[in-house]
């Protein structure tokens, strides 16, 4: 038996942490990973909602929540399309 | 934000709940069946829901894991009552003096276990909701208002 837990608090500091290194790999590549993924969890979603028109879903909460999933997937990717465009008009009102 | 883990967490919840409604409406269900023909009276049946991590040593170490690892599972087994006879001498299945041997199902249990079920499986559900209405909000974050 460990009592490891209580070496978790760890004490505040305020100094920068040295872990924030950039992420390596474009934007581009994050962001075709990021629909990949959505597009997984809306097969999935889909799969379930075919199942339970099958007649052969266990459980119907699990559809329910793998619908919720996708959806706010969806959405995440939305609101990160929404301030990228926002950047770039900005970028492109910039008077020269 | 990993709302899935919280969404997990809820599902964990409501599969319990509905394992025990579904218990529940088989011990009605078999109130009044008598012995089959291999001679096996209907045992009633309970759930007994358990953490994932049982014993004392993996819970304590359970504390600093994630809260995913927590979750409820539940399993069936059968509870040893005694039958209950109903004389019913019309009966193939009476025995010589005209009582019918049937699954001793108390009703009032069967009932209240029901109606705690459909409760707990609604605070699962409202649980769920609250964890997703605060995805929504984080991704509300800097949108226009």
């Amino acid at each position: 038996m460990s009592i490891e837990a209580i070496g978790a608090i760890a004490p505040i500091s305020l100094e920068p942490s040295t872990a924030a290194v950039a992420p390596n790999g474009s934007f581009a590549a994050w962001f075709d990973n990021q629909m990949s993924t959505v597009n997984q969890q809306l097969a999935v979603a889909d799969a379930g909602m075919q199942k339970l028109a099958l007649g052969d879903a266990s459980n119907l909460h699990q559809v329910m929540i793998q619908m919720e999933e996708a959806k706010l997937s969806v959405q995440l990717v939305l609101q990160v399309r929404n301030r990228l465009l926002e950047a770039y008009q900005d970028v492109m009102r910039m008077q020269m | 934000m990993d709302y899935r883990s919280a969404f997990a967490i809820s599902a964990a919840g409501m599969g319990v709940e509905k394992l025990r409604l579904d218990v529940t409406a088989l011990n009605i269900a078999n109130m009044n069946s008598p012995k089959g023909p291999d001679g096996e009276l209907f045992k009633p049946l309970r759930v007994v829901s358990k953490l994932a991590a049982a014993d004392f040593s993996s819970q304590f170490s359970a504390l600093s894991a994630p809260l995913s690892a927590m979750v409820p599972s539940g399993h069936v087994e059968a509870m040893n009552v005694a039958p209950r006879f109903v004389q019913d001498p019309g009966n193939p299945a009476a025995d010589e003096q005209g009582r019918v041997q049937l699954p001793g199902v108390n009703h009032l249990n069967e009932m209240v276990n029901m109606m705690s079920a459909l409760r707990a499986y609604e605070a699962n559900v409202v649980a769920l909701n609250a964890a997703k209405t605060m995805a929504q909000r984080a991704l509300d974050i800097g949108g226009g208002a």
